[in-house]
């Protein structure tokens, strides 16, 4: 039987040599400003579909084998310009003039690859989160879209509401800047349950960059950035259903459908709803693990396309109804009454957005606009807290891109919006904020073909209620050959706080807030540096990539439950705040269409909490992750398998609690796994799947929880599961356009 | 003997080829370009019976590797024209050829 397998395994390795090699050859060249031709260096030329290619050199040739190519389609590409697809016969000649793109970077339109990979050409170390890769854990929302990504950690941040959060570089969510389109979203009164108000099926792709991004987007990002993009009108099924069935009783369904109504404009309508009415308590301490809730969601988009300009709008609503607490809780005469704790959370949302850009005369240059207002209503109550708030929010962005010299060089200047406006009532006070945040920014660009780019931008913003600051920012990256490619990047982020909104979770204790000071704005510098190398193994790319981060702030705003049994103190960081993570990742297709990925992060996350250094609590010192993704031949299976391994981390010291509700100091280390099976027939595709297969839980997550009124109550101090296994069971059925 | 040594050295990989449940039908298409090699790759993966389909684009001939118990290739001719290309002799079904993006539809030169 070994033997067998051994010889098999030898027809297999060989099996590349036996075809035919051939070589095909060719030039790539450019127009210039006076329309002439050029050959462009450093363009990709590669084989579709595959990871075979190369780079052309200094006179714009190159030579490719034609070897293990999958079809005859050969894709030549480079940043900025539209990629060209030519079908290659033999061994002929070729010459290739790859057209400018009249496509602002803004809008660029994702294509689909297949699962995750890492931008080659970003000189921000961007992962890629394809559909495939979404669908390879199919439960629900964004919140789960990060399961098989090695480098975003999502947890609960309470036992009662189902509030969660994300990690990026070992630092809460609030420091990475998420968008939507490249429009920040899910801020302020979104932060605490935001993760869930992106359908699964809604999205197209995410972008995870880490270290400090783009000036263009804003200051905020300090860790990252995560952004996400809706399926196209354009380039999306006409019709496409989802419904999705877990076994504790959580129901959803999701339709999509778009129509081309005129050659210039399209239309999308997307429709979710989901609930989860049981109840459930698994681990017997008197708590729903589970939250109730009911979700409407609904989004209308719209694209325009033409010579001179293109547009997207869209209008986007949600309503939600959460609720949470003792099995009990029901049983309530009245919201808030002491007869059970409970919890209840209803939201509001309304988003509406434009997107428009203008193609000028001049080649590669164009004016971009993006506008984006923000609606949101937040109704809740917490035991015997109450807190009630709306947030306004409008975004406007007017930039201009051009080049200098050369195309090599460009230019994004621009002027950017935000207005903020908050009312808040917590218990019996009341807080009014507004913001108004005027910026100006210019980024330069400079691309040597694939050897080196340089993005070097600064913006200056003044907010009305802490004054004028500054945001550098810089991305270098480097080929050292071109399968070596390292990036460095150093920048600052800046934020203001809003610290009832983006820790609500913490009213599910028996605390209450105090500030005791005016709080600063939030100001940290980040610098990274990643190394990802790629290696050929046996016809197939390995790529491993190794990468240091680290975030410094300089001023911070810290939330302290520790220094007190019954206060939340929330004071200005005074010591030294830091992050540091060390990751390594490797990416391979180990055998035929089973793709592998291993990856280990190391965090060191550490600030000033009550005159000490310490670490910052609820932070895995270490996380693993091995995910592996089989499809058999002509992909009518699919088989995944995500493993994440979880070190220890501290959790908020309890000393000061009685002795039977002491905790642990430091959580011990755990492992969440995982699976699923997907069906693919033409138009139906059906998934089987199961979360957390060990039935891992986190005994008594909630202190005193026979005691929900006492002193002690806190379902905050959440480091691991609440509930145990879940097994899911649903059905896609697409059905595409005749064009595509 | 041949037979067996031929047997046995492709046993490990190639024995479905072997059964009697596989067998292979080549058919001339007027596929042109890469998005009709995904179309009919894509589509007729997902007929009844298909275990393997292999469009080569030079000669258009699309290889099929189905189980006869369960499809035959006058079924996979009519599939393919109904995907709006040529099936050998089977011509393209119009209504689905005429939906076809432009650079699919036949008289388009390879490119």
């Amino acid at each position: 039987m070994k033997l067998k397998f051994i010889i098999s395994f030898i027809i297999i390795l060989s099996s590349g040599q036996f075809s035919l090699a051939q070589t095909i050859k060719g030039f790539v060249y450019e127009l210039n400003a006076s329309q002439e031709k050029t050959p462009l260096p450093g363009a990709n030329v590669y084989w579709e579909g595959t990871t075979l290619g190369t780079a052309t050199d200094k006179n714009g040739a190159f030579t490719l084998k034609n070897d293990g190519a999958k079809n005859h389609l050969l894709v030549v590409s480079y940043v900025g310009y539209l990629n060209d697809t030519l079908h290659v016969h033999g061994n002929k000649s070729i010459e290739v003039i790859l057209q400018g793109s009249k496509t602002l970077e803004e809008f660029e339109v994702l294509e689909r690859a297949p699962g995750a990979h890492i931008s080659r050409n970003d000189p921000i170390f961007t992962q890629q989160i394809t559909m495939g890769e979404l669908k390879r854990a199919a439960c629900c929302n964004l919140s789960e879209s990060f399961e098989t990504n090695a480098s975003v950690d999502v947890n609960y941040s309470d036992a009662i509401t189902g509030a969660k959060q994300i990690k990026l570089l070992g630092l809460a969510g609030k420091y990475s800047q998420m968008q939507t389109e490249n429009i920040p979203n899910l801020r302020g009164l979104a932060s605490s349950y935001g993760l869930s108000y992106i359908p699964g099926s809604w999205m197209e792709s995410i972008q995870v960059s880490k270290g400090t991004s783009s000036v263009k987007n804003g200051y905020e990002s300090v860790t990252g950035q995560i952004n996400v993009e809706y399926k196209k009108p354009e380039n999306q099924e006409m019709l496409f259903l989802n419904l999705y069935v877990n076994q504790i009783g959580r129901v959803e369904g999701n339709v999509n459908s778009s129509i081309r109504v005129s050659p210039r404009w399209n239309t999308a309508v997307f429709g979710h709803i989901s609930n989860q009415a049981a109840k459930f308590d698994h681990n017997h301490d008197g708590f729903i693990d589970d939250p109730m809730f009911t979700q409407v969601n609904l989004f209308n988009r719209w694209n325009y396309y033409s010579e001179a300009m293109e547009g997207m709008f869209g209008v986007k609503y949600l309503n939600e109804d959460r609720q949470g607490g003792q099995m009990g809780y029901y049983n309530n005469k009245e919201p808030g009454s002491e007869d059970f704790y409970g919890t209840r959370i209803r939201t509001n949302r309304l988003e509406a957005f434009s997107k428009t850009g203008f193609f000028l005369n001049r080649p590669e240059s164009s004016i971009g606009w993006i506008n984006s207002y923000i609606y949101h209503d937040l109704n809740s109550f917490f035991g015997l807290n109450t807190y009630d708030a709306i947030q306004h929010n409008f975004y406007s962005n007017l930039m201009l891109q051009t080049w200098i010299r050369s195309t090599a060089h460009t230019i994004t200047t621009g002027i950017s919006y935000n207005l903020d406006h908050f009312d808040e009532t917590l218990n019996d006070s009341a807080f009014v904020r507004t913001e108004h945040t005027p910026g100006i920014f210019a980024e330069y660009s400079w691309v040597v073909p694939e050897k080196f780019t340089l993005l070097l931008g600064l913006r200056g913003d003044y907010n009305s209620l802490f004054g004028f600051f500054i945001t550098p920012r810089l991305h270098l990256k480097y080929n050292f050959t071109p399968k070596l490619v390292a990036r460095v990047s150093a920048g600052r982020g800046s934020r203001s706080a809003g610290v009832i909104a983006e820790n609500l979770s913490l009213l599910t204790t028996s605390r209450y807030f105090i500030f005791t000071e005016k709080l600063k704005m939030e100001h940290a510098w980040n610098y990274g540096i990643n190394l990802t190398q790629y290696v050929d193994i046996l016809g197939r790319e390995l790529s491993i990539s190794a990468e240091y981060y680290r975030t410094e702030f300089t001023s911070q705003v810290i939330i302290d439950k520790e220094q007190n049994l019954d206060q939340i103190r929330v004071y200005n960081l005074d010591g030294p705040s830091y992050a540091n993570t060390w990751q390594v990742e490797m990416r391979y297709e180990l055998i035929r269409r089973m793709d592998v990925t291993l990856a280990f992060r190391y965090n060191d996350v550490k600030m000033t909490i009550d005159e000490q250094l310490q670490r910052e609590p609820l932070v895995n010192r270490y996380k693993g992750l091995v995910t592996a993704s089989y499809a058999t031949n002509l992909r009518k299976w699919q088989f995944d398998v995500t493993a994440q391994f979880n070190g220890p981390s501290r959790i908020p010291s309890t000393a000061m609690f009685p002795e039977q509700y002491r905790m642990a100091s430091e959580s011990p280390f755990y492992t969440v796994l995982n699976a699923q099976v997907t069906k693919f027939y033409k138009k139906w595709e059906f998934y089987l799947g199961g979360e957390n297969l060990t039935n891992y839980k986190q005994n008594h997550p909630i202190i005193a929880s026979e005691d929900p009124f006492g002193p002690h109550f806190d379902a905050s101090n959440i480091w691991g599961p609440v509930s145990g296994i879940k097994v899911y069971l649903g059905v896609r059925f697409l059905l595409k356009h005749d064009r595509l | 003997m041949m037979m067996m040594i031929t047997l046995m050295i492709s046993g490990p990989v190639f024995s479905q080829d072997k059964k009697k449940n596989y067998e292979e039908v080549q058919i001339k298409t007027s596929a042109v370009c890469g998005m009709c090699e995904e179309r009919i790759e894509g589509n007729i993966a997902y007929e009844r019976g298909v275990k393997k389909v292999e469009l080569d684009d030079k000669t258009k001939i699309v290889t099929i590797g189905y189980d006869p118990r369960r499809t035959a290739p006058d079924k996979l001719r009519k599939a393919i024209s109904k995907l709006g290309y040529d099936a050998d002799d089977v011509e393209a079904d119009q209504a689905a050829h005429d939906k076809l993006p432009q650079c699919c539809q036949k008289g388009n030169e390879p490119h």
